[in-house]
């Protein structure tokens, strides 16, 4: 579904990414793990076409993107869900206008239909009610339920979630991972998340990647990352 | 050396802003136009404009026929104060002074709010959401500009005439119906369209200028009141600086 080879990418002069390969398989959900400025961020929006890399390639459902124009990534981008850090909400609009904006735009769906499906999916993040409210209104933990019922409300195959519980309490923290997860699994996504958060990330992955200085240094499932002789993959999954 | 890397640095940028109106000229070209969208910031930009441009043309007006009244005295020529008011306000003043004016008040709005939409990741989240942002975001806020400075021009004329007749009736004691009588007479089609051109062409500066400064802001809140300072420090010298060139090719064309 997914595959990144030979990626690398640089800002002014220092290498953020160096030499990336991964393949993420369709229905499954993988987490980029690491601490913080280690690429992981710049590694999904390259994944996204929102940064271009220096050097590689990137798969998307088999179309190789990182020589496409910007055209055709918006077109690319319409068939993936983007929760960002802090949900990027548009501040002049209200919860029902930011979740039904992508509806507007690329469906032909009327007003009633539209409503429906808001209401619907902010039931399934858990916040029916509150559509007249602005992001200014939130908590950090509802903007990001807002954010991610924006990214799904299309019914994307491939969701990517930015760091989804930075800023968050743990009890949040572990209702927004049980979230999206259960979201991955019942709409059958692709799912690639990063987080620094380890416990909420082997609760949700089915396989994990750890990057430090721009390189992967493990990758696999939990009992496998668990089983690593690396001296650095032991000192952060512990 | 650090002189060629703010040349290098300045081409750079200004191939950058250049690349930006192509791109702004092409999403117009191509008819890709949110017609809802231009109404809200036509309505954003103008009523924020409003007031202050009316305040400011009715003062210059008032202060062209004070000053006009004290030195055209001098010359027995009191009765020209009003040609001298209509003229410097058609041709100069106005589009001049509602161009920068604008700049200050809707200009640096349009700035600061793309400039936060930036940073906070909302231009970014809308090419994730499959949207252009230039045709979204850029070309309503330039197309309203186009449209509204020039209104906002007029109403600035019509102020600042009724300011300087105000003066010119009731404190110089010009008779009110000679006054009228010699602003229409003043103002020929000529002068009126010089100044109109002018400010067709500083409303695409003005707009490009402040679109492409929120376009490229970086740098959190601290950022978004730098590149919004720029741009309307940029957007006030380039309408001064292009008044100067403009008003020497209409006079040379059109006199």
């Amino acid at each position: 579904m997914i595959r990144i080879e030979h990626l690398s990418k640089s800002f002014s002069g220092q290498v953020v990414l160096d030499d990336i390969n991964f393949e993420v398989q369709k229905g499954e959900i993988l987490v980029i793990l690491g601490g913080s400025g280690t690429g992981k961020s710049v590694l999904l929006k390259s994944m996204m076409g929102l940064v271009r890399p220096d050097s590689g390639k990137i798969w998307i459902d088999g179309k190789e993107i990182t020589q496409f124009s910007e055209k055709e990534l918006l077109k690319v981008h319409k068939g993936i869900g983007y929760l960002f850090q802090e949900g990027a909400l548009y501040d002049f609009m209200n919860v029902f206008e930011n979740i039904a904006f992508p509806l507007q735009e690329h469906t032909d769906l009327d007003k009633p239909d539209i409503e429906a499906k808001v209401k619907k999916v902010l039931e399934v993040v858990d916040l029916a009610g509150i559509e007249g409210k602005y992001p200014s209104e939130l908590s950090g933990g509802m903007k990001k339920r807002v954010g991610l019922a924006r990214s799904i409300i299309l019914g994307s195959k491939i969701l990517f979630c930015d760091e989804p519980t930075s800023g968050l309490d743990p009890i949040r923290s572990r209702d927004i991972s049980n979230l999206i997860r259960d979201i991955s699994k019942g709409l059958k996504c692709t799912t690639v998340i990063t987080s620094h958060d380890i416990r909420n990330a082997f609760r949700i992955a089915d396989r994990s990647v750890l990057i430090r200085n721009g390189k992967i240094i493990a990758m696999g499932t939990q009992a496998q990352m668990e089983a690593s002789s690396d001296i650095f993959v032991q000192s952060f999954i512990q | 050396m650090a002189l060629i890397r703010f040349i290098a640095h300045s081409i750079a940028e200004l191939g950058n802003a250049l690349c930006f109106l192509g791109d702004i000229v092409r999403n117009i070209l191509r008819g890709r136009i949110r017609y809802g969208e231009v109404l809200r910031q036509m309505y954003e930009q103008g009523v924020q404009s409003l007031m202050i441009i009316v305040l400011t043309s009715f003062a210059t007006g008032a202060v062209l026929a004070i000053q006009g009244a004290v030195t055209l005295t001098r010359f027995g020529a009191k009765e020209y104060i009003a040609q001298m008011v209509a003229w410097s306000l058609v041709r100069e003043m106005s589009p001049v002074f509602t161009a920068i004016i604008f700049s200050a008040k809707a200009g640096a709005r349009i700035t600061a709010e793309l400039g936060t939409m930036n940073v906070n990741d909302q231009m970014l989240a809308t090419r994730a959401l499959g949207v252009d942002p230039i045709e979204y975001l850029i070309v309503p806020r330039v197309i309203a500009c186009f449209l509204v400075l020039p209104i906002l021009t007029v109403v600035s004329e019509i102020v600042g005439i009724t300011g300087g007749y105000l003066v010119g009736v009731f404190e110089a004691n010009i008779p009110s119906a000679f006054y009228i009588n010699q602003t229409l007479r003043a103002i020929r089609y000529v002068d009126f369209f010089s100044g109109f051109a002018k400010v067709f062409f500083f409303s695409v500066l003005v707009s490009w200028i402040c679109c492409y400064q929120g376009f490229v802001t970086r740098g959190g809140s601290l950022g978004v009141g730098k590149f919004t300072t720029k741009a309307v420090a940029y957007s006030i010298i380039i309408v001064i600086l292009s008044n100067t060139i403009l008003t020497k090719i209409m006079i040379m064309f059109w006199g």
